[in-house]
């Protein structure tokens, strides 16, 4: 019994087939335009501006020559304290929820809302940390910021810290536990090492993410012209400035914000390729 | 259905008289490769139609591969490669300018694991048909009917043809497989170990419908249970390290047969 | 056993307490400061884990507390006002709303059916050696932060399109008569649909890669079982592939939209910042996060700010909807997959 089958038809899905696999090659060329085109302005306009003066003189008025200091170091601050605030809260529920709570229903509900803080607006967070902390005192500080930031660090590294401490083989925790080991020091001194790498790798990610994060700063460290390191008042911020200074009618303002968009950029990069780096070496030791 | 020892296989596989034996798959010279590793070497080997030729041998002897090769199922994966000549019907299957498609429409396959496209019973059946014909909405049932028939299935189902087909027991499944495949009216079946995942019973149905398809198809079977191959085929083909060892009608190579390597797989010596 | 970093784990575990291990009568005095330091960490990491629920909580209490006085002052008035004036304190929040649902639709419009053929071109036309590369650069595109697409949005994006694209559907849909509304100009570059457009690119990362993650899920044998009927690629992945993944295609598209949604900075610098909702796409708009970003610092008034808060609350309850919605999917599909 010879297969019969009409030619016309045979065609007519060949011919679809060539349409939607040419579509799947468009698609994907597509998209990967649009990164070569958003990295090849951001370098050209960029570019031209960096120098030493940048990260050594700071922010001036519009007209007058300057750099990015004061920002970038306010970024720093700020991003520091973030991580200092956030990862310890976030390695301590990640690691409830691996090991003492990984079965119970406290978890599940946790990772559930965790995983939906993770993709919440991050304006919304910063109106929170206002009303909270910014209303209350009466002013707006970079502690409001820092701690704004740590809000978004949390869910980052809670997800990677529970990944993480959930791919440590059980036989580890057998292993400590038949020579008596209590189980919080088997946690911190065998269970963390073991996961030290996918951990940090998550502090990594964590701060790729807020180095760029504009919004949740905007009502909160606000912005300063100013050399200031007081953090009970404005900070100024890489991605607040820019902000600032891209909207502004000034050209020698908006070349500043586009170096400064360089900057962050490439250090959101460079993060993303460490981290990446890192989950490979953990993964072919 | 009696299940008979390998000493002594069932009458239906009468010697085959030279005359009446149409070649319809021809192997010469094959040698298959995965990346630099050769899997298959130098195999030579002829399926006849309306003949059930079984492939047995120790795991990992090459027999799956060679299956794979006979619709070009290797195709979809990187680093796999074949040299060599496979006919159908005298064309050489392993040239670049084979329609792969045509050639799959030709051979169908049925798998060790059932697996069912997520659709109704009624869909799994009519999708493959409506791929190579029109058909107005009676004769599309009426062929669904017609495969399912054939499978052994249409009692059971025939009631409820809109249920979604993982609803169906292993057994099931692995009959709606078939039923699947026999719908496009290939001209060579493939089955790779089809039973190895199904219960005695569910196997011997499955036994009786390779039994009832071989009036119209070219069959091959890969089977680790060599009593299966001695009940259901006609050919048996001993396989061994990538290796064709030894090839002949069934009766006979599990008689008689002439390499020692044969004749100590068949009497449980390794495997 | 041996931990990486060969050391025997007793010693490891230990030596950090700087404890003595041999001496015998101390032990229990050992073991008993030991167990208390076991129940304050376990009550420490369940503390840490039941803050995450209070984070959210917090988010919740405080919108609700700050928007209360627009609330009450508007009602449910306050969801279908167009007016926004400052001034009279007049406050609505249909601009902001219709702008962000706007925005938000156009990308997924653009990025899901992009996204879906990147995912099927990455897993079954892509040779093996590209994969990771081309992964990896999507990837990339998904940690660009919102502000470098705004900046470049405002700059290049903006621009380029009042050149070509704005003219073009003007000329194209100008003689069709719904159609031309749509589509009326003038091309100002900045407007609700380069917000759509940009939103589209931030967007399409995440859709590709979910989709990606549950289209390799698929088990080979059923592919194979339908290119052994002589299915074309085409047809595995729509009549195979597809039907299989659905749950958690559904559960990135989802995720994607969460994220458009919320997404401020790069639609703050190109919609255009008018309170007003018109019926062309190409005109300017606002969405909720972009005016909230645009206004908050500057609010006089306890209603104006209130107002703002309401609309992030508004906003937050939309996300929030949505994003569990997607997260309730992506919870089936592992279950299934994994199981």
């Amino acid at each position: 019994m010879a297969a019969a089958f009409e030619s016309s038809l045979y065609a007519s899905r060949r011919r679809r087939n060539g349409i939607t696999m040419g579509l799947a090659y468009g698609a994907t060329a597509f998209g990967l335009s649009w990164l070569v085109l958003i990295l090849a302005v951001l370098l050209w306009k960029g570019f031209s501006g960096l120098s030493l003066a940048v990260f050594t003189q700071m922010t001036p008025p519009p007209g007058s020559a300057g750099g990015l200091l004061n920002p970038i170091i306010g970024s720093l601050i700020l991003t520091v304290l973030a991580v200092l605030f956030g990862t310890p809260l976030g390695i301590l529920a990640g690691t409830y929820m691996a090991e003492y709570g990984r079965y119970d229903k406290l978890t599940t509900v946790v990772r559930f809302i965790n995983d939906i803080l993770l993709s919440a607006p991050s304006i919304v967070v910063g109106l929170f940390i206002y009303e909270i902390m910014v209303a209350q005192m009466g002013h707006f500080s970079g502690w409001a910021g820092a701690v704004a930031l740590a809000v978004i660090v949390v869910p980052v590294v809670v997800r990677t810290t529970e990944d993480m401490l959930t791919l440590v083989p059980d036989t580890l925790r057998e292993a400590g536990a038949s020579i008596g080991l209590p189980r919080s020091l088997m946690i911190t001194r065998v269970a963390y090492r073991a996961a030290r790498a996918g951990m940090v790798t998550g502090v990594l990610l964590a701060v790729a993410r807020i180095s760029g994060e504009t919004a949740p700063l905007l009502f909160t460290a606000l912005n300063n012209q100013f050399w200031s390191l007081n953090l009970n008042a404005p900070v100024a911020s890489l991605p607040v400035v820019i902000f600032q200074f891209a909207l502004s009618p000034y050209s020698d303002w908006q070349k500043l914000a586009w170096t400064g968009a360089l900057i962050i950029t490439l250090t959101v990069l460079a993060l993303s390729i460490s981290a990446r780096i890192l989950s490979a070496q953990r993964k072919s030791s | 259905m009696s299940l008979a020892t390998f000493t002594t296989p069932t009458a239906t596989h009468g010697p085959s008289n030279a005359a009446d034996l149409v070649e319809k798959v021809s192997v010469r010279n094959l040698d298959f490769f995965y990346g630099d590793h050769r899997a298959l070497k130098n195999i030579n080997v002829s399926l006849y139609q309306g003949k059930v030729t079984a492939f047995i041998g120790p795991s990992g002897c090459g027999k799956s591969t060679l299956l794979r090769i006979l619709n070009r199922m290797y195709d979809l994966y990187p680093h796999q490669r074949a040299t060599g000549e496979v006919t159908l019907d005298r064309e050489n299957i392993l040239s670049p300018s084979q329609d792969l498609n045509l050639l799959r429409a030709k051979v169908g396959m049925v798998f060790q694991k059932p697996t069912p496209f997520p659709m109704t019973i009624f869909e799994n059946i009519a999708f493959g048909i409506r791929l190579y014909e029109r058909l107005s909405k009676s004769d599309l049932e009426s062929r669904v009917q017609h495969a399912l028939q054939r499978a052994a299935l249409w009692e059971e189902v025939k009631d409820k043809l809109g249920a979604n087909g993982l609803s169906l027991s292993g057994g099931q499944q692995q009959r709606l497989c078939i039923a699947r495949t026999v719908a496009v009216r290939p001209e060579v079946i493939l089955f790779d170990e089809p039973c190895s995942a199904l219960d005695p019973i569910s196997t011997a149905k499955i036994e009786e419908l390779i039994d009832e398809l071989k009036d119209d198809y070219t069959i091959a079977i890969v089977t680790h249970n060599m009593q299966q191959a001695a009940r259901v085929s006609d050919f048996t083909a001993f396989m061994y390290l990538g290796e064709l060892i030894e090839y002949g009608e069934t009766t006979r190579m599990f008689t008689t047969p002439n390499d020692r390597r044969t004749q100590d797989y068949i009497t449980g010596r390794f495997g | 056993m041996q931990l990486p970093g060969s050391k025997p784990v007793v010693d490891v575990a230990l030596q950090g307490g700087a404890i003595p291990v041999a001496d015998r009568v101390d032990r229990g005095k050992v073991l008993q400061r030991l167990r208390l330091r076991d129940l304050v960490f376990r009550h420490l990491t369940r503390a840490a884990a039941i803050a995450v629920l209070v984070i959210l909580s917090g988010i919740i209490v405080s919108l609700i507390h700050g928007s209360w006085p627009a609330l009450r002052t508007f009602g449910f008035g306050f969801l279908v006002t167009e007016s926004w004036n400052p001034v009279t304190e007049k406050f609505g929040a249909i601009a902001p709303i219709y702008g962000t649902l706007v925005t938000s639709f156009l990308a997924m419009l653009i990025a899901v059916p992009v996204g879906l053929f990147i995912a099927l071109f990455l897993t079954e036309l892509c040779p093996m050696w590209l994969r990771r590369p081309i992964g990896i650069a999507i990837e990339l595109l998904a940690g660009i932060p919102s502000i470098i697409y705004g900046i470049w949005g405002l700059f290049f994006f903006a621009p380029f399109l009042q050149q070509t694209l704005q003219p073009f559907l003007i000329s194209v849909f100008g003689p069709i008569p719904v159609l031309s509304t749509l589509f009326a100009g003038p091309p100002y570059g900045i407007g609700i649909l380069t917000a759509g457009l940009i939103l589209a690119i931030m967007v399409l990362p995440f859709v590709t890669s979910i989709s990606r993650d549950v289209f390799e899920a698929v088990p080979p044998v059923l592919k194979e079982a339908a290119y052994g009927l002589g299915c074309t690629t085409w047809e595995v992945a729509r009549y195979v592939v597809l039907p299989f993944t659905r749950v958690g295609v559904i559960g990135g598209v989802m995720l994607g939209l969460g994220r458009a949604l919320g997404e401020t900075m790069a639609v703050t610098f190109v919609i255009g910042n008018a309170h007003r909702i018109s019926g062309s796409i190409l005109a300017p708009g606002t969405t909720i996060s972009a005016t909230i970003a645009n206004e908050f610092t500057e609010a006089v008034g306890d209603l104006y700010t209130s107002s703002l808060i309401a609309l992030g609350l508004i906003l937050f309850v939309i996300t929030f909807i949505v994003l569990a919605f997607a997260r309730l999917m992506l919870m089936r599909i592992n279950a299934r997959v994994g199981g």
